[in-house]
């Protein structure tokens, strides 16, 4: 199943919050969603779901517009919310059934996710007597009952603790390697780094920049390395002295024993590494430093707002 | 509409199983049993404790003093109008007299100093001793009976002329106001409670579904006309099925309680036609709806609880607004006057107005029925309107926006 966002504006009045958005998502993908707050992200999953409708573009699902009766579709959002008062069994059929499930169906699912995130002692207790983190799972069990072939996670692993965040991740690796499509918004970067092969970078209500992560990094230039050695500070004075010519700027780092060779020309690098090792320097490891994504991010973002 | 009966049973069950709910309930049920024995109960109670007190103490005193009458017509114009006191004429002094007043030895006294003047002598004067008045009748028919002996007429002739009954019928062409006066009067209370009571469970399962956050769940479940008609419905309900409790709770009293409990007076004053308890159900319903729509609406703007009152104040304020007006109307005996029937066509009061006029007024069953398709018209207006505004208003926080501003959000979403 492919989900293809096409050329989504709209507005609020005067005010253009989308202007042009268009990427797309796969089964058995994950797909980032990356923005500043305002950036327009919320709106665009909203539109997804059909709370907004867009001034113009098009959702397709398979190249034919979507049919949300039909495309079951999980939705985590960022402002987590149930009804704390009603019993957890309870409100989990209801929102099973609102999502197209019937009472056994969603009776059945209620049981197998509990079950999947550990919650079935509570299943007969009150939403508001469990923990935050309890609640969340629970948030999370709601969002998967009906199986979804979309699921839209907004900022899902705010708040969790380390032991929660991995059974969520757990979950969401269980469901992508099922087939599901996966639309990931967070700010967390190391989150979206593990999960999405495709990010797209929203800014003022335009992409920014979107594609595979890898293709991205790799658009940057490749002229800076990374070299890990014990005799970091011999290493740094030696590279300066024997490849001056060839380098704009040489730095040595204490904190982790590795030295940063600015390249003026990329293509150095082989013989960077070459006139090291006949040099009998012991590496630990000589490596091309790639934008990290909170890098690309920022750049991407900085001022748009 | 796939979602609405789900929201529609979610919602009344929801309602009708909290906690609050019940304990009201219950309250008012038990409550209102209660209190339809309770006029029985005063009654024989103080009809014992005065029966008792007849019969353990001596009849008050009235003391008349300084009359120019007979000693004998006084005391038989005066007893007619105080069957259970007793009558002294007396030589005493005002001061005397006045003193026994302020002791207790005299219930009242009456000074008749010329033909045609009393004073009145009472210890503590209220609004509701009307002794002075009927001793004022007293007085004066002691003069005819007096100018009327002078030429040839006995006391005796003089009474049975004067006291001649006439015989009065009563025929009613239109509505017999009076007699259903009373139902009208309480059933149009009810009403008004009825409605906004059940308005504001509306808006509270509104604003905790927006506090809680559930609501960005829900808003992706469901279409917002099938939530907002879902909780208006089922809170709806919720309201009825109190009523019809508390209905069923009175009803029971009067079938089961033992026939000398309840007065037969009391019986038939509160002995509601059949007619009028369904036209009351019909009009609550339309009522209800009417501004249950409003208000829900209203109340998706509020982020919190604290924030509802300034929101529905306005709606609330128009609702008392008709229903005093509705009362001035009533009791001024304007029910079918111009203006109530105006207020009969205007949705917003027509379902208490055209219930008051329906009930105490002959109207034909066009105009009930004009009403009536005029309420049911602005209730599919007012829920579409409800829910275009509730889909805006869910996904707002922050400080509520004013109602100008909320009608310039509605026009815009439908521009955009």
């Amino acid at each position: 199943m492919k989900i293809e966002i096409r050329n989504i504006t709209k507005n609020f009045g005067e005010k253009e919050v989308l202007r042009g958005i268009s990427f797309e998502a796969e089964s058995g993908r994950a797909h980032g969603l990356l923005g500043r707050n305002g950036a327009g992200k919320t709106t665009t999953i909203r539109i997804i779901m059909g709370v907004f409708f867009q001034n113009s573009g098009e959702i397709l699902v398979d190249g034919k517009e979507i049919n949300r009766d039909k495309l079951k579709i999980g939705y985590l959002p960022e402002e987590r919310g149930l009804y704390p008062k009603i019993r957890i069994n309870e409100q989990l059929i209801y929102f099973g059934m609102l999502r197209g499930l019937s009472k056994q169906q969603a009776k059945d699912a209620s049981v197998k996710w509990l079950d999947r995130m550990g919650m079935t002692e509570y299943k007969d207790k009150k939403l508001e007597t469990l923990s935050k983190g309890n609640q969340q799972k629970i948030q999370l069990a709601a969002t998967l009952l009906c199986d979804p072939k979309l699921i839209i996670l907004d900022e899902p692993f705010s708040g969790l603790d380390p032991v929660n965040a991995m059974l969520l991740k757990d979950v969401i690796k269980e469901m992508i390697d099922g087939g599901s499509a996966v639309l990931f918004s967070s700010h967390q970067m190391n989150y979206i780094e593990e999960f999405c092969r495709d990010i797209s970078i929203l800014n003022a209500g335009r992409i920014a920049v979107d594609g595979q992560i890898n293709e991205i990094k790799r658009s940057y230039p490749r002229n800076t390395i990374l070299i890990y050695s014990e005799k970091y500070e011999h290493l740094s004075a030696f590279i300066s002295k024997s490849f001056s010519g060839r380098i704009d700027s040489v730095d040595g780092s204490e904190k982790d024993n590795a030295v940063t060779v600015k390249l003026k020309n990329e293509n150095d690098k082989d013989e960077l590494l070459k006139l090291l090792l006949e040099n009998k320097f012991q590496l630990d490891g000589f490596k091309v430093k790639e934008p990290s994504l909170n890098d690309i991010f920022v750049q991407y973002t900085e001022g748009g707002i | 509409m796939k979602n609405f009966f789900k929201i529609l049973k979610f919602e009344y069950l929801n309602c009708v199983r909290n906690k609050a709910f019940i304990i009201i309930t219950a309250f008012l049920v038990c409550g209102s049993f209660l209190f339809s024995l309770l006029p029985g109960l005063i009654i024989s109670i103080t009809q014992e404790s005065s029966d008792e007190i007849q019969e353990n103490t001596e009849k008050s005193i009235i003391a008349v003093m300084k009359c120019n009458y007979d000693d004998e017509l006084v005391k038989s114009e005066i007893a007619p109008y105080f069957p259970d006191y007793d009558i002294k004429i007396t030589d005493e002094d005002r001061k005397t007299v006045e003193n026994k007043v302020n002791n207790d030895e005299y219930i009242f006294a009456a000074e008749i100093d010329s033909p045609l003047s009393l004073i009145y002598i009472t210890k503590n004067n209220t609004i509701y001793d009307t002794n002075s008045q009927l001793l004022s009748q007293a007085v004066k028919n002691m003069y005819t009976v007096t100018k009327l002996s002078e030429h040839g007429l006995s006391q005796a002739e003089t009474d049975a002329l004067m006291n001649t009954p006439v015989n009065t019928q009563l025929v009613s062409t239109g509505t017999d106001q009076t007699k259903n006066y009373f139902p009208v009067y309480l059933l149009m209370c009810i009403l008004f409670t009825a409605i906004t009571t059940y308005g504001q469970l509306v808006t509270q399962s509104v604003v905790s579904e927006k506090n809680t956050r559930a609501m960005e769940l829900l808003i992706t479940c469901a279409k917002p006309a099938e939530l907002m008609f879902g909780k208006v419905i089922g809170a709806g309900l919720a309201g009825l099925t109190q009523l019809a409790l508390i209905f069923m709770s009175v009803s029971l009293s009067f079938t089961y309680s033992p026939k000398n409990m309840i007065p037969e007076e009391i019986r038939e004053f509160i002995n509601f036609p059949v007619e009028t308890l369904i036209s009351a159900l019909i009009f609550f319903i339309l009522g209800y709806f009417i501004y249950a729509f409003l208000l829900g609406a209203l109340a998706s703007f509020a982020s919190k609880t604290e924030d509802l009152n300034g929101l529905t104040t306005p709606v609330l304020f128009i609702l008392i607004g008709i229903y005093m007006m509705l009362i001035f109307m009533c009791s001024g005996g304007m029910v079918d006057s111009t203006v109530m029937i105006v207020l009969s066509y205007f949705p917003l009061s027509a379902p208490m107005a055209m219930f008051v006029r329906s009930t105490l007024v002959d109207i034909t069953i066009w105009e009930v029925a004009v009403s009536v398709v005029l309420q049911l018209a602005t209730i599919v207006v007012f829920g579409m309107l409800a829910s275009a505004i509730y889909k805006i208003g869910v996904l707002m926080y922050g400080n509520p926006p004013k109602i100008s501003e909320i009608i310039n959000m509605v026009k815009k979403s439908k521009n955009s």
